[in-house]
C-alpha cells in the first residue's frame, strides 16, 4: 500500500504541475463565466438596437395610451423596452408630406415602421402599417393588438364606464406551453435547464476521454523512458496499474473540485457580478445546478473512468508509441462517442424502454444515465443497478486488464495480435 | 550462506530458448560476474531473478525463500536499459525510488544527498533529471539502485557509458558495499573489469552455462599453459601444430596457447633459433582469452 500511495503521489504531483493542467482547470471556468455573462450581454445588445417605430395619430387619442401600453409590456429580458416610440400628432393636411419624411427615413434606416392613424377609426376601425418588409406577421400582429386593445378601451370609457375598471377587465392573459409526451402533458423543460444538462454530459465525455487516454500515454512514456523495468521490479504489475490509474483519477478531481467551486462562487455571486454588467438584471439568467447533479456527476464520471480507464492502461500496455495506439483505441473511444451519439434520441425519449436497457450497459451507463439522471428521467433503482452493473464489469476488467499488462508492460517491439494477447490473458 | 541459487531454470521466447537449463549458485558476500557475449541470455536471467517475468521451468531461490517478492526490498536492481523520469527533480527521483522500496521520504533525503555529493551531482539536487548528461543520469540510477540499502545488488552492464574517472568511482563504491557485506552480481562483456572485481563467475551463452566457479578455479583449470613472448624476427615456429596449439599474434608480441604434451620451454628453444626474445612470460590464461576460447567452441 505505501507503495501504490509512492506511485499515486509522484503521478498525481506531475500530472498537476503540467502546463495543460493549468490551462485546462483555469479555461473551463472562464468559458463557464463567458456563457453565463453571454445572455447578458446579448440582451445588451438586443437593447441597443431597439426597434424604432413612429405613431402619426390624426385621431389625437390613441397614440399616448398605445405608446404606454406596448412599452410597460413589450419589455427585453433585462426589463427595457423593446420598442422606442415616436408620438407624431399633426393635421390631415401635412399628412402627405410627413408621410413621405417618414419613407425616408425607413429607407435610411433611422426608422423601423410607422402607424398612421386615421381619425375616423374608431367608426372605421383601420390604420395603416408602413415598413420595409411587410410580411413581419409578428410585428404586424402585435401592433394590431395594441391598437385594437386601446381603441376597444377609450370605447368602453367614452361608452361611460369607469377608466380603473376598464383598466382591470381589459387585462390581458398570458400562457405556457406544454409539452404533450408520452405519460401526458408535462412543463417543458426551459432551454436553459436543456442546456446545462448539454454541457455537462459535453463536459463528463471529454473528462473520460481525456484522462482515459492521460492513463494510456502516461503508460507508454513509461515504457518509452524504460522506466517501467526499475519500477516493476520493485512493485506489483497491478499496483503500477493502480497507481497511474487513481492517480490520474485524483487529478482529475481535483480539477472538478475547482470546476465546482467556481461554478458554486458564480451561482451565488455571479448574478452580483452580472448586475454590474447589466443593472436590473433577474435571477433568471443564471443556472442554478442542483446540487445532486453535481453529486451524479462526480460519481457518474468516477464509475466511467475507472471503467475506461483500465481499458485505456491494457492499450498502453500493449504498445511502444501513441501512434500505435491510435488504431488499438478505436474500440474504446467508439464507445464513448457511440453514447454522445444515442444522447440524442434519450433526450427525447428518456422513459423509453430503449433508453433503460441503454442506461444499464456499463459501456454507455457513465454518460446515457447521467443524463437520464440530469433529465429526471431516472427511477433510484435503475440508477443504483446501474452502479452496481458498472462496478461489477469494472472488477471484471481490471482483472482482465491486469493480465494483459503485467505481460504487455515488458513486452517492446512488435505490436501484439489479438491471438497473441489471448495467450497472455490465459498464461500469465 | 548461499545468496542466489538457481536449479534447471528455463525460458523460451516464441522460438528462441533464451534460457536454458541454467543453475548456478553465489555466496553472500561475493562479487559475481554473469559474462555472455551479446544475445547470451543474461539479461532474461536476470530479470527472472527480479520476477519480471517468470521461468518456463526451474527453480529460483533468494535468500533461501523462493518467492523473491517477499524480499525484493532488499535487493537492488540496475536494468540494462535505464530509465528515469525525465520531469522529476533529481532529488524526488531519488526519494522516490527509496519510497517504492519502502525507505520513507524523510529517512531518503538526507542518505541521497550523501551520495549526491559522493558522485559530484550535489549541485544538480533540486534540476530535473532530463538536464543531465547521461554519464550523470547513469550515476543517479546507480544512487536509486543502492539507496534502501539493498542485501543483494544486480547491475546489467553498469559500465557502459562512463567515463574512466567514473567508472574508477563507481568500483570503489562497489568494493565499498562489498565491504560491508554485500552480495553484487554483475552482467557485463568487459572481462577487464570481471578479472580485477570478480571472485566468481558463470559464462552463459545461448542461455546454457559453459564455465561456473570461481576465477581462481577456472583459471586453474584452464592450465598455465599460455605464453607471452615479445620478439623481434620472423615467427614462423607459430605455425608448427605440434607445439602450439594456437596463438594471438601482434608482429612484435604473441600470445601462444601450448600444444597437449609440450612445454613452455620447448617452445622457447624453437623461438630462439628464429627470432630475437625482448621478454618472455609463463602465464595463466587471461578471462579474456577464456572467453573467446569457451564461446569459440
Amino acid at each position: 500500500m505505501d507503495k501504490t500511495l509512492a506511485l499515486i503521489k509522484r503521478e498525481y504531483i506531475q500530472r498537476v504541475r503540467t502546463k495543460g493542467f493549468l490551462i485546462g482547470t483555469l479555461l473551463l471556468p472562464l468559458f463557464m463565466i463567458v456563457i453565463t455573462l453571454l445572455p447578458v450581454l446579448f440582451a445588451e445588445m438586443n437593447t441597443a438596437k431597439k426597434k424604432t417605430i413612429a405613431v402619426v395619430d390624426l385621431s389625437g387619442k390613441i397614440s399616448q395610451p398605445f405608446t404606454k401600453s406596448l412599452s410597460s409590456s413589450e419589455k427585453n429580458k433585462l426589463g427595457k423596452s423593446v420598442y422606442r416610440v415616436e408620438q407624431i400628432a399633426i393635421n390631415a393636411n401635412e399628412l402627405e408630406r410627413k408621410k413621405e419624411e417618414l419613407n425616408k427615413e425607413i429607407k435610411d434606416g433611422n426608422l423601423d415602421a410607422f402607424l398612421i392613424i386615421p381619425a375616423d377609426i374608431f367608426e372605421n376601425n383601420r390604420f395603416e402599417i408602413y415598413e420595409k418588409n411587410v410580411s413581419n406577421f409578428d410585428f404586424n400582429a402585435k401592433m394590431q393588438r395594441y391598437v385594437s386593445a386601446t381603441v376597444t378601451r377609450l370605447r368602453l370609457v367614452d361608452s361611460g364606464m369607469d377608466a380603473d375598471l376598464v383598466k382591470k377587465l381589459s387585462r390581458r392573459a398570458d400562457f405556457k406551453t406544454f409539452k404533450v409526451g408520452k405519460k401526458g402533458a408535462k412543463e417543458e423543460s426551459s432551454a436553459l435547464a436543456f442546456g446545462i444538462t448539454y454541457v455537462l454530459v459535453m463536459i463528463l465525455y471529454m473528462a473520460l476521454i481525456l484522462y482515459g487516454s492521460f492513463v494510456m500515454s502516461s503508460i507508454i512514456e513509461d515504457k518509452s523512458s524504460r522506466v517501467v523495468e526499475v519500477v516493476i521490479s520493485s512493485v506489483k504489475p497491478y499496483q503500477f496499474m493502480a497507481g497511474k490509474i487513481l492517480g490520474i483519477g485524483a487529478a482529475g478531481l481535483t480539477q472538478f473540485a475547482i470546476w465546482i467551486i467556481v461554478a458554486a462562487l458564480a451561482s451565488s455571486y455571479g448574478l452580483l457580478l452580472a448586475q454590474q454588467f447589466a443593472p436590473g438584471i433577474d435571477n433568471f439568467l443564471l443556472p442554478s445546478i442542483p446540487a445532486w447533479v453535481y453529486i451524479s456527476f462526480l460519481v457518474f464520471f468516477l464509475l466511467g473512468y475507472f471503467l475506461y480507464a483500465t481499458l485505456y492502461a491494457a492499450v498502453g500496455s500493449m504498445v511502444n508509441s501513441t501512434n500505435e495506439a491510435q488504431s488499438l483505441q478505436w474500440p474504446v473511444i467508439s464507445l464513448l462517442i457511440l453514447s454522445i451519439l444515442l444522447m440524442m434520441g434519450i433526450i427525447r425519449n428518456p422513459d423509453s424502454t430503449l433508453a433503460v436497457i441503454l442506461s444499464l450497459i456499463p459501456f454507455f451507463t457513465p454518460i446515457i444515465m447521467f443524463l437520464r439522471i440530469s433529465l429526471g428521467a431516472a427511477p433510484l433503482w435503475q440508477v443504483l443497478l446501474s452502479i452496481i452493473i458498472t462496478l461489477g464489469t469494472t472488477a471484471a476488467l481490471v482483472w482482465l486488464a491486469g493480465r494483459i499488462f503485467r505481460v504487455g508492460i515488458l513486452m517492446y517491439g512488435k505490436r501484439p495480435t489479438l491471438p497473441e494477447v489471448i495467450k497472455w490473458v490465459k498464461y500469465s | 550462506m548461499t545468496t542466489l541459487k538457481l536449479t534447471n531454470v528455463n525460458k523460451s521466447f516464441a522460438d528462441v530458448q533464451a534460457v536454458d537449463d541454467l543453475s548456478l549458485q553465489i555466496d553472500e558476500g561475493q562479487v559475481f560476474g554473469l559474462l555472455g557475449p551479446n544475445g547470451a541470455g543474461k539479461t532474461t536471467a536476470i530479470r527472472m531473478i527480479m520476477e519480471i517475468i517468470l521461468p518456463d521451468s526451474g527453480v529460483i531461490e533468494i535468500f533461501g525463500k523462493l518467492n523473491s517478492r517477499a524480499v525484493r526490498d532488499q535487493i537492488g536492481y540496475l536494468p540494462e536499459e535505464r530509465g528515469l523520469y525525465k520531469k522529476l527533480k533529481v532529488i524526488d527521483t531519488i526519494a522516490f525510488f527509496a519510497e517504492i522500496k519502502k525507505v520513507p521520504r524523510k529517512e531518503a533525503i538526507p542518505a541521497a544527498d550523501e551520495w549526491l555529493h559522493r558522485f559530484e551531482l550535489a549541485g544538480w539536487r533540486d534540476k530535473k533529471v532530463e538536464e543531465l548528461s547521461r554519464g550523470m543520469q547513469q550515476k543517479l540510477q546507480f544512487i536509486c539502485t543502492i539507496l534502501h540499502k539493498p542485501k543483494l545488488i544486480i547491475l546489467d552492464e553498469p559500465f557502459t557509458g562512463l567515463d574512466p574517472v567514473n567508472t574508477n568511482l563507481l568500483k570503489d563504491v562497489m568494493m565499498e558495499l562489498k565491504n560491508d557485506g554485500t552480495t553484487i552480481i554483475f552482467s557485463t562483456h568487459l572481462m577487464e573489469q570481471v578479472e580485477k572485481l570478480c571472485e566468481s563467475i558463470c559464462l552463459i551463452d545461448h542461455g546454457k552455462n559453459l564455465l561456473h566457479g570461481s576465477l581462481t578455479e577456472i583459471k586453474k583449470q584452464f592450465g598455465q599453459n599460455r605464453i607471452r613472448m615479445g620478439y623481434d624476427g620472423k615467427a614462423d615456429f607459430l605455425e608448427d601444430k605440434s607445439l602450439v596449439a594456437a596463438y594471438d599474434d601482434y608482429g612484435q608480441y604473441v600470445e601462444i596457447q601450448v600444444a597437449e604434451n609440450v612445454t613452455p620451454q620447448q617452445v622457447l628453444a624453437a623461438a630462439v633459433k628464429q627470432t630475437t626474445i625482448k621478454n618472455f612470460e609463463i602465464a595463466d590464461p587471461s578471462l579474456n582469452e577464456i572467453f573467446i576460447q569457451v564461446v569459440k567452441n
